[in-house]
C-alpha cells in the first residue's frame, strides 16, 4: 500500500508504460518488483526517478544482450535430455580444480555487473552493496592482465594474477613476495639519460608497478610500510653514486629488510610463543597464519605434548591447508568451522591469532571471523595471543569493520558445489513462476541445460537480493590480551609506540 | 511402503501417507525408523509426524480407562523419545497429549458435579473423591482454597513445573507428589498472582490447550488419576477418546498456525528502515519477516549457517520456500514468495562476518530448535556466536519459536543436547586423506544461554525468558515432565 502511495503519480504515469514494452515475460515480473526497491532508501523527487528507471531498464536490457543471456535459453530445449548428463560431470570437474577455475566464472560476470554501475551512480549506489560497503566500491578488480599498463614489469604483472586468485595470500607472504619482484624490477631498470635514479625511480617507474599491483588486490598495510620504506631508501640514495653501484646497494637493503624484519622477526616471535604453549594446551586458531603454524611447529618439535583446534571459515578455506600441515608434522588437529566456534571454544586453552595489520587504537585487523573467535575466548577467559612481525603495524586506527576493509567478489561466497546444489531450484524462482503462470506449466518443466553460473545469475538479476563478502574484521583490543612481536610480548595498548620505535630508526 | 519409498525418499510426506493406510504398531515402529535414520528432522516435521502418529495411537486404543489411556501413549512416546532424544519436540507434544488425556478426564470428573461452574468445583470434588491423600494434601481448607482460587491457577502451576523438575531426580520422585501442594499455599500466592493471572488470557483465546487450563488447578497425583480411571469406567457417557483426538486435532491447528500467529505481532517489533540480522531458513522467521513486509520497508542480512543450512537459505532466499515443503505444497504457488519480492533488500553473508557486520545492525531475530525451560535456547550452529556478538553490541535479540518447541527440560547438560552432524558436511569426502589426519567435528546445534535473549516471540505474544517457565508450566502437567 505504502508503495503506491509514496510514487509520486506524474512519474508513474509517465514511466508505467515503459516496462511493459520489454518483450520477455521474465522482465515483466522484474519490473513489478523494481518499485518498491527503489521506494525503499530514500523518497526521490519525480525527476530523479525516472531518470533512474531508465538508467535501470537499460542496465537490465545490457545484462540480457551479455554473454549467456536469452538466445541459450532459447535454443537448449531441444537436446536438453541428451545434455543433461554430459554437463554435470563438467560441473564435477570444474569443482575438482582449485581457485583459479572457480574464478573464472566470476571474471566474465564482471563486466556485466559493472556496466549498470557505470550508467548512473545513484543506481550503483542502491543496487549494490551500498548498505554497507559502498563506499569501499571504487574500482573493479583487476583479473587478468589486459589492462596493464605497458611499464608494467612481467615479474609484476604474474605477481598481480597471484595476488587476485588468491594465490599468494596473508599479508607477510604478499609483502615479501612483492619485494623480491621489486628486486627484478630494479635489477632490469635502468636510468633514463637526464634524471637520477633516485629521482626516476620511484615516480616514474615503481608506481606503475605500485598501482597495477594495487589494481589486482588492495594493498596490505606490510605492503604499504615495505613501500614507504623502499622509497624512503631511494629518496637517500646519493644522486652521485654511479648507477650500478645503487641499484646493488638498493637489492642488499631490500634483503636486509626481508632479513630482519620478516625471517628474524618471525624466528624470534615463533620461540617466544612457542614457549607459551605448555603441556596438556589446547591452541585454538583462526584460519591461517604462517607465524602461528611456525610457531606450533616450534612447540611440537620441542617435545611440547599438546594439541591443536582449526577453526576456519568459508569461502577460502585457509584454515584447512593449515590443519593438513600439521598434522602431516604428527600435531593432533581438530577442524572445526566458524559455526561450530562456540563449541571448539570449549574445548581450548589457548587462543593464537595471525594478523593482517595492527592498527594503533590496539585493535586487530585479521581475517574475517577473527573477531568472533576471540569474543568467544574472552568470554570463557581464554587468553587470546596475537602473534604479529611490528612490520604489520600501522598507524591506522579503526572502530568498526566496516569503514575500512576489503570487499571480495560476491560470486565466491557459493562454490561451484553449492551453486550446483541451487540449481533445481530453477523452476521456483519468481521469475520463471511467473512465466509459467502465462505460459502453459508444462513448458517450464522442461529443463534447460543446467549451468552452475545461472545461479549467480539468478542472483545478479534479483533485483533485492546481494551477496557480501569482505575479507577482514576489526577485533576489539580489550578482547586481545598480548601480542608477541619481534620486540617481545606486549599489550594491544603498546602498538602505537612500538610502530614509532620501529619507524623512526 | 516399499513403492513409496522407491518413487520418493521416506520422510514426513510419506509417513503421513503411509500413516493412513497402516496399522498403529507398524507406524510407530516407521517413525522410530525415520527418526533414527534423520529423515524425519527438525522441530516442525517431528512434531507433526508426532502428533499424527497420536492421533492414531488415540482412535486405536480399545477401552474406556484413562490410566490405561495414559500409560499407552507414554509407552509410545517413551520409545519415540529414545529414538532421537535430541528432537525435544517429539517429547514435548506427547506430553502435550499425555496432559490432554488428563484435562478430559478432569473436565468429566468436573462436570458430574451438579454445579458445573468453574471455580468452586474441584474444592468439593477433591475433598470428596480423595480419601487417601497425603496429610499434607489435606490441611488445605476447601474455604481457603476457594478464597485463593482466581490466583491460585498461576503459581501453583509453577510449582508443580519445578517440583516436576526435582522428580527428575530419583531421590526425591516419591516426595513430589505431596511435597509440591503445601508450597503453594495460598499466604504465598496472592503476590505472583496477582502478576500471573493477566497473562493466562492471552494463553487461554490462542492456543487451543491453553483454553483448558483453567484445569490446571485440581492437582494429579497418581492416586487421583487412579480413581479418576475408576470413575471414567464407571460412567457411561465419558466419550474419552472422542475428547482427546478432539484436543490433537487442536494441538494440529496450533502446530499449523503457530507461524501465522507469530507473523502477526511482526509490525510491533519491526520497525520503519531497520537492519536486522537473522540465520538459518527457518519458516517461522521468513514469516515473520514476510508479514513485516508488507508495511515497513527493511533490510535483512542473513548469515548463511554454512554448512548445514546454507543451502536451504540460499533456497529460501531466493524461491521463498524449504525444499521438504515442496512436495506437499504445490498449489500454494502465490503465498511462497521470497523476501526480496516484497521490496525487501537481502544482503547475504558467511557466518564469520557476523561481528564485523553487527555494529549496524539494530535487531537480531534468531530461529530455534529447541527452548528450553530456563529461557535458554538449542538453536542452529553459530546461533551463540551471533547472540554473542549482539550482546556485545548492545543489540537486541529476539527469539521467535511456537509453543510446541518449548520444552520442560532444563539444561543440566547441555552437551546432551547438542547434535553433531557427519565431517562430511564440513570437509567434502574428496578430502579423505585430510579427514584421516585431521578430526573434523561438525556441531549442528549451539546452545545459547538466557542471558544473551532479550525477548522471546511465540504464538502466545512476546515474553522474557526468565517469564518462560509459566508457559512451561502452562502446558505440562508436572507429572508427565519424565515421560
Amino acid at each position: 500500500m505504502s508503495d503506491q502511495t509514496a510514487e509520486p503519480a506524474p512519474a508513474a504515469a509517465a514511466t508505467s508504460s515503459q516496462p511493459q514494452v520489454a518483450p520477455a515475460a521474465s522482465t515483466n515480473g522484474d519490473a513489478k518488483t523494481t518499485k518498491p526497491a527503489e521506494d525503499a532508501p530514500k523518497k526521490l523527487s519525480p525527476a530523479e526517478l525516472k531518470k533512474q528507471k531508465q538508467a535501470e531498464k537499460q542496465a537490465r536490457r545490457a545484462q540480457q544482450k551479455g554473454p549467456g543471456g536469452p538466445p541459450k535459453e532459447q535454443g537448449t530445449p531441444k537436446d536438453a535430455q541428451k545434455q543433461s548428463k554430459e554437463p554435470k560431470q563438467g560441473a564435477k570437474n570444474e569443482q575438482a580444480r582449485p581457485m583459479p577455475l572457480r574464478r573464472r566464472p566470476s571474471q566474465s560476470n564482471v563486466p556485466i555487473q559493472k556496466e549498470p554501475e557505470k550508467k548512473s551512480k545513484k543506481e550503483s549506489r542502491q543496487a549494490g552493496v551500498g548498505l554497507f560497503f559502498g563506499h569501499l566500491y571504487s574500482q573493479p578488480k583487476q583479473q587478468s592482465m589486459n589492462g596493464a599498463g605497458k611499464d608494467v614489469h612481467p615479474a609484476v604483472l604474474s605477481l598481480g594474477l597471484q595476488y587476485s586468485s588468491y594465490a599468494i595470500c596473508g599479508s607477510t607472504a604478499r609483502m615479501v613476495a612483492m619485494l623480491l619482484s621489486f628486486k627484478a624490477v630494479i635489477e632490469s631498470y635502468q636510468t633514463p639519460p637526464g634524471t637520477s635514479l633516485a629521482r626516476h625511480l620511484t615516480n616514474h617507474h615503481l608506481s606503475p608497478q605500485i598501482e597495477y599491483l594495487r589494481s589486482c588486490r588492495p594493498l596490505s598495510i606490510s605492503m604499504g610500510n615495505a613501500i614507504r620504506w623502499l622509497k624512503d631508501v631511494i629518496i637517500k640514495i646519493d644522486p652521485a653514486t654511479p648507477e650500478a653501484e645503487a641499484k646493488r646497494d638498493l637489492l642488499e637493503e631490500i634483503d636486509i629488510f626481508i632479513r630482519e624484519r620478516v625471517t628474524a622477526a618471525d624466528r624470534l616471535i615463533r620461540d617466544l610463543a612457542a614457549t607459551k604453549i605448555e603441556p596438556g594446551d589446547v591452541v585454538l586458531t583462526y584460519a591461517s597464519s604462517s607465524i602461528v603454524e611456525q610457531a606450533i611447529l616450534r612447540a611440537h618439535e620441542a617435545g611440547t605434548p599438546f594439541s591443536v583446534i582449526v577453526v576456519d571459515s568459508k569461502p577460502l578455506f585457509e584454515g584447512k591447508q593449515l590443519a593438513r600441515k600439521l598434522a602431516n608434522a604428527g600435531v593432533k588437529v581438530r577442524y572445526y568451522l566458524i559455526t561450530g566456534a562456540s563449541h571448539a571454544i570449549k574445548d581450548a586453552t589457548k587462543v593464537f591469532l595471525g594478523a593482517h595489520a595492527m592498527m594503533s587504537n590496539g585493535r586487530l585487523y585479521s581475517r574475517v571471523g577473527t573477531a568472533s573467535v576471540s569474543m568467544l575466548a574472552s568470554a570463557q577467559s581464554l587468553p587470546v595471543i596475537v602473534l604479529c612481525q611490528s612490520v604489520k603495524f600501522t598507524e591506522k586506527v579503526a572502530l568498526d569493520s566496516i569503514v575500512g576493509n576489503e570487499v571480495a567478489p560476491a560470486e565466491e561466497l557459493l562454490s561451484e558445489a553449492e551453486r550446483r546444489d541451487l540449481l533445481p531450484l530453477k523452476s521456483m524462482l519468481p521469475s520463471s513462476r511467473a512465466a509459467s503462470k502465462n505460459d502453459d506449466k508444462a513448458a517450464t518443466a522442461e529443463e534447460e541445460k543446467p549451468d552452475t553460473s545461472d545461479v549467480l545469475k539468478w542472483i545478479a538479476e534479483s533485483k533485492n537480493l546481494h551477496h557480501l563478502q569482505v575479507l577482514y574484521d576489526v577485533t576489539p583490543a580489550k578482547y586481545i590480551d598480548m601480542v608477541i612481536t619481534e620486540y617481545g610480548g606486549l599489550p594491544p595498548s603498546s602498538v602505537p609506540v612500538v610502530h614509532r620505535l620501529s619507524t623512526s630508526i | 511402503m516399499a513403492q513409496s519409498t522407491v518413487i520418493q525418499a521416506p520422510g514426513l510426506s510419506t509417513f503421513l501417507k503411509l500413516l493412513k493406510t497402516t496399522p498403529v504398531d507398524p507406524s510407530v515402529e516407521h517413525l522410530i525408523s525415520l527418526l533414527k535414520r534423520r529423515q524425519i528432522r527438525n522441530s516442525r516435521p517431528c512434531a507433526i509426524a508426532t502428533t499424527a502418529l497420536l492421533l492414531r495411537v488415540v482412535g486405536e486404543f480399545k477401552g474406556r480407562d484413562a490410566a490405561k489411556l495414559v500409560e499407552r501413549i507414554r509407552q509410545v512416546g517413551r520409545r519415540l523419545t529414545s529414538a532421537q532424544p535430541r528432537e525435544v519436540v517429539v517429547g514435548n507434544i506427547v506430553r502435550r497429549v499425555l496432559g490432554l488425556v488428563r484435562e478430559v478426564v478432569d473436565e468429566n470428573a468436573d462436570g458430574q458435579t451438579p454445579t458445573g461452574s468453574e471455580a468452586p468445583t474441584p474444592v468439593p470434588n477433591d475433598s470428596l473423591h480423595r480419601p487417601t491423600l497425603a496429610s499434607s494434601m489435606s490441611t488445605f481448607s476447601p474455604l481457603k482454597h476457594a478464597v485463593a482460587e482466581p490466583m491460585h491457577v498461576g503459581v501453583y502451576d509453577g510449582n508443580m513445573s519445578d517440583s516436576g523438575e526435582l522428580s527428575r531426580r530419583p531421590p526425591l520422585l516419591s516426595s513430589h507428589t505431596s511435597y509440591a501442594p503445601p508450597s503453594a499455599g495460598p499466604l504465598v500466592n496472592s503476590l505472583f498472582g496477582l502478576f500471573s493471572q493477566p497473562a493466562d488470557t492471552p494463553s487461554a483465546t490462542s492456543t487451543p490447550t491453553g483454553a483448558h487450563s483453567p484445569n490446571g488447578k485440581t492437582t494429579f497425583t497418581q492416586q487421583n488419576l487412579e480413581r479418576l480411571g475408576e470413575m471414567s469406567r464407571g460412567q457411561t457417557s465419558l466419550d474419552l477418546k472422542g475428547e482427546v483426538m478432539e484436543g490433537i486435532r487442536e494441538l494440529q491447528d496450533e502446530l499449523e498456525t503457530s507461524d501465522k500467529q507469530i507473523a502477526e505481532v511482526a509490525l510491533e517489533h519491526i520497525h520503519a528502515n531497520e537492519i536486522i540480522l537473522t540465520h538459518t531458513a527457518s519458516t517461522t522467521v521468513q514469516k515473520f519477516l514476510m508479514y513485516a513486509a508488507r508495511k515497513r520497508k527493511f533490510t535483512v542480512v542473513h548469515a548463511e549457517t554454512y554448512p548445514h543450512d546454507n543451502r536451504d537459505t540460499h533456497g529460501v532466499l531466493l524461491t521463498g520456500r524449504k525444499r521438504e515443503l515442496r512436495q506437499d505444497e504445490d498449489d500454494e504457488d502465490d503465498k511462497w514468495k521470497p523476501l526480496t519480492e516484497a521490496g525487501i533488500q537481502v544482503y547475504v553473508i558467511p557466518d564469520s562476518h557476523v561481528f564485523a557486520i553487527m555494529s549496524r545492525v539494530n535487531k537480531v531475530i534468531l530461529a530455534t530448535h529447541t527452548v528450553l525451560a530456563n529461557g535458554s535456547l538449542v538453536a542452529a550452529a553459530g546461533a551463540h556466536m551471533i547472540a554473542k556478538a549482539a550482546k556485545e553490541h548492545q543489540t537486541p535479540v529476539v527469539v521467535l519459536s511456537g509453543v510446541y518447541k518449548l520444552s520442560p527440560v532444563y539444561p543440566f547438560d547441555i552437551d546432551e543436547l547438542i547434535e553433531h552432524g557427519d565431517a562430511g558436511g564440513v570437509v567434502p569426502y574428496e578430502d579423505g586423506d585430510f579427514v584421516d589426519k585431521v578430526d573434523v567435528e561438525n556441531p549442528l546445534y549451539d546452545y545459547v544461554p538466557a542471558d544473551l535473549v532479550d525477548l522471546y516471540i511465540t504464538n502466545l505474544g512476546g515474553h522474557a525468558p526468565s517469564y518462560l517457565y509459566r508457559i512451561v508450566a502452562d502446558h505440562y502437567r508436572s507429572e508427565d515432565i519424565s515421560l
